[in-house]
């Protein structure tokens, strides 16, 4: 019972999400530094051979998606929930009864940050605290040495002990503070701040919750396809049931004949309903339609490839590069367009080469296959022709085609929607925290000065000092 | 004024920048040195006025490129540079912290001359770099960056002032302990807002450049990790309180990592991010 009370305890420690965060930190090293998803072949190539062992067996290859990541990852939400859950009644009730003058002036030292005579609201106000209680209370001064909190215990909930500047979370005995404020006492003025800055850490926490919950369920559901051709081509999208038209596709060129923009003007069909919605997509500008995003990912050349036999053609085909086409006469015989060089030459060593992006000199390499063996390969330059026993092979019109991406993730918003709440968390955590300001009349008719604020206590005391300075300066000058 | 001559000018603010860095670096050194209140004053205003020649760099370099200056190594690296001034002015300026001068100059100046070894040619983007998302995103960046740089020159005094007990030096010249770790929890808060920011522009940007807003390519992976870094310190902080040395270690290595996903990525990684 002790041991799963242990387990327990860890599962929900701030320990825990530590150790996590080391592990993925140097998991996330390794697959940045490690080329990922390559074969086998590659690690035991680059690597010595325990090495690319160690790879292969950790799954180093592929870390992010390896089951240890996963796990790892699926502890983080474990410990991150409870976490939240359990801390979750604590934060309420400090939320709730954590604010008082009777708590705040319990747990003070009585070393006065400001003195002022006369109005103290002046002070709360140059702070920025504007809805300022006032009130009596029956305070003791302290007799010498302290006036700091009495009797002060742990919070339950709050497995990890949280040693925040000056203020512990203080869980004074409640009834005895409010015997305390009595209408015969000191003269006090109290104020709070930013109280709500105290769910800042908690929201941080759910939103991460929600990012790797859109993150993980968008790699599971989300779907993705490719589809390229020329304006003029029509083709499905995978098996969405969608097909996709090319109308057109441009790219637009500086003066100094590099890329601007790639355009591609397409119209998707709904197969079924018949339904067809349309627009263009660029880099940088998506399209979306029937719920999918329609991306200009990138381009290539195609080329027509005429087949000819005995004077008469005989077929004619659209191939972009890494296509190829299979003769309908004899079967097994396959031409295949390997590349395109718009302005073609040899290198060196005799390898084909493109001397610039544009169409000047035109080269197709291509591969001709009969029942799996080559049977010609070579670079055709504009009006040769190939000549394969009685088939006749040439290439025209070469043009740019575009290749779209195709993408569903319908978790997305899930994602930004928790990204989102991190960065308003951020915000309340870092500068929005909760800060108490205090003031209580001593004998002489002077308002003491108290504050305290668990996030920044130090910073904030300074700030209370500095503005009561800049008071007296403005006073003094005003005066003047 | 052709573009050519704004380029021009934006050479001569740079070396400029340059001497004035260099200068206040060395008047923080004399402050530190012989504790003349003065020095460290006469380094303030020099740092404010090199500040101020910088910005006048970049806005020239800006207009003469035609776009924001954030695109390459040498205009990042000036960036990175004014970012780290910047927060640097402001948290001299909040919390009047003069010692900071003579930690944080180094490290501007290191990186200042990081960028005067880079090409500063102006060269057209190609087009999934022209977007709005990618010029919130890396001024972000600047933003998180030098607060980020502010962070580790505190904390690095942090551990110096624990290891140097004994010098009545640094225990004079240097804020305590407990007023450091205030100061780099600001610095480091700052940082990690701006780099969540980051991050989520980023992904905004990639989502509609590249079709997917996370795919673990190796600069978007070292964010992260120095994303938990500076997570790592946060809760080291909370749960172990500000005297513990460790908070301010995780400071010190994640302004390491800044550095090697700006730097060290682009060089030895290969990723989509290798133009940038
Ligand atoms: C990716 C994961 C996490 C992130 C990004 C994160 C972020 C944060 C942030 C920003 C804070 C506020 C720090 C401050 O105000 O100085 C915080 C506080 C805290 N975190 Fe986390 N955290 C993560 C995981 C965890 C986990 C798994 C636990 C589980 C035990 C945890 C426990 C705490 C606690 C107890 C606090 C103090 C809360 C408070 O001040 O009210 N954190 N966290």
């Amino acid at each position: 019972m002790d041991q799963l009370k242990k387990v327990w305890r860890f599962l929900r420690s701030m320990k825990f999400a530590v150790i996590l965060l080391l592990i993925l930190a140097a998991a996330c090293t390794a697959g940045s530094v490690i080329p990922q998803g390559q074969p086998t072949a590659w690690y035991t190539e680059h690597y010595a051979q325990q090495a690319a062992g160690a790879v292969m067996l950790l799954g180093l290859d592929d870390v992010f998606h390896c089951w240890w990541f996963v796990a790892l990852t699926l502890f983080l939400c474990l410990n991150l929930l409870l976490c939240s859950v359990l801390r979750f009644p604590a934060l309420l009730r400090r939320m709730r009864e954590g604010f008082t003058p009777a708590r705040a002036i319990a747990a003070w030292d009585w070393a006065p940050l400001a003195k002022l005579e006369g109005e103290p609201e002046r002070l709360f106000a140059k702070l920025g605290f504007h809805s300022v209680r006032s009130g009596k209370m029956a305070v003791h001064l302290p007799d010498g040495n302290s006036g700091a909190a009495e009797g002060t215990e742990a919070d339950e909930a709050e497995t990890d002990r949280v040693e925040a500047d000056g203020a512990e979370t203080d869980r004074v005995e409640t009834d005895r503070l409010k015997a305390a404020e009595s209408a015969d006492g000191r003269p006090v003025r109290y104020a709070v701040k930013y109280k709500a800055g105290l769910w800042g850490a908690w929201l941080c926490h759910l939103g991460m919750l929600v990012v790797i919950a859109g993150f993980g369920l968008g790699q599971m559901f989300k779907s993705e396809y490719t589809v390229y051709g020329v304006p003029g081509q029509t083709k499905p999208v995978g098996d969405t049931g969608y097909e996709l038209t090319i109308d057109d596709f441009s790219i637009a060129l500086r003066d100094d004949d590099t890329v601007d923009q790639y355009t591609s003007e397409i119209t998707v069909t709904d197969t079924a309903g018949g339904e067809q919605l349309g627009g263009s997509a660029s880099v940088n500008a998506p399209l979306s339609l029937f719920g999918m995003k329609f991306y200009q990912n990138s381009t290539g050349w195609a080329a027509t490839l005429e087949t000819w036999k005995d004077g008469k053609k005989l077929q004619e085909d659209l191939l972009c590069a890494g296509e190829y086409a299979a003769i309908a006469d004899l079967e097994g015989l396959a031409v295949v367009f390997n590349a395109f060089y718009p302005d073609y030459a040899e290198d060196e060593s005799g390898q084909p080469v493109t001397l610039s992006s544009a169409l000047k000199n035109p080269g197709y390499l291509y591969t001709i296959y009969y029942h799996d063996q080559v049977v010609g390969m070579n670079v055709l330059t504009a009006g040769e022709k190939i000549t394969v026993e009685d088939y006749e092979f040439i290439f025209r019109d070469p043009q740019p085609y575009t290749l779209i991406q195709v993408k569903r993730d319908p978790f997305r918003y899930l994602a930004a929607a928790g990204g989102l709440l991190v960065l308003c968390a951020l915000i309340l955590a870092f500068y929005l925290y909760p800060r108490e300001l205090w003031a209580v009349q001593d004998e002489d008719g002077v308002w003491c000065f108290g504050g305290r604020s668990a996030k920044a206590g130090l910073l904030f005391a300074e700030e209370i000092g500095r503005a009561w300075a800049d008071l007296k300066k403005e006073e003094q000058s005003d005066g003047k | 004024m052709g573009s050519d001559r704004f380029l021009q000018v934006e050479n001569g603010l740079f070396t400029a920048v340059m001497v004035l860095y260099l200068a206040a670096m060395v008047l923080y050194f004399i402050f530190l040195a012989v504790k003349r209140e003065k020095a460290g004053k006469a380094a303030g205003y020099v740092m404010a006025a090199g500040f101020v020649l910088h910005t006048a760099a970049l806005v020239t370099r800006g207009i003469g490129a035609g776009r924001l200056p954030l695109t390459n190594q040498y205009e990042f690296a000036t960036s990175f540079a004014w970012g780290i001034c910047l927060c640097f002015l402001i948290f001299l300026w909040k919390y009047r912290f003069q010692a900071l001068g003579a930690f944080v100059t180094p490290v501007i100046f290191l990186i200042i001359g990081y960028a005067a070894m880079q090409s500063r040619e102006v060269r057209e983007l190609m087009p999934a770099l022209r977007s709005n998302w990618l010029g919130i995103h890396v001024s972000t960046a600047i933003i998180s960056y030098g607060a980020f740089g502010v962070s580790f020159a505190v904390s690095l005094m942090f551990l110096l002032r624990r290891n140097m007990k004994d010098s009545a030096f640094w225990q004079e010249h240097i804020p305590d302990e407990r007023k450091l770790d205030a100061i780099s929890y600001r610095a480091v808060s700052l940082g990690f807002l701006f780099l969540t920011f980051v991050i989520i522009t980023g992904a905004i940007w990639a989502e509609r450049a590249w079709g997917s807003y996370w795919s673990w390519d190796p600069k978007e992976t070292w964010s992260l990790i120095t994303w938990i870094i500076y997570a790592l310190y946060l809760h080291l902080r909370l749960s172990r309180g500000w005297k513990d040395r460790s908070a301010a270690i995780f400071a010190v290595i994640g302004f390491l990592c800044v550095i090697f996903t700006y730097i060290g990525v682009n060089t030895l990684i290969p990723g989509i991010h290798s133009y940038a």
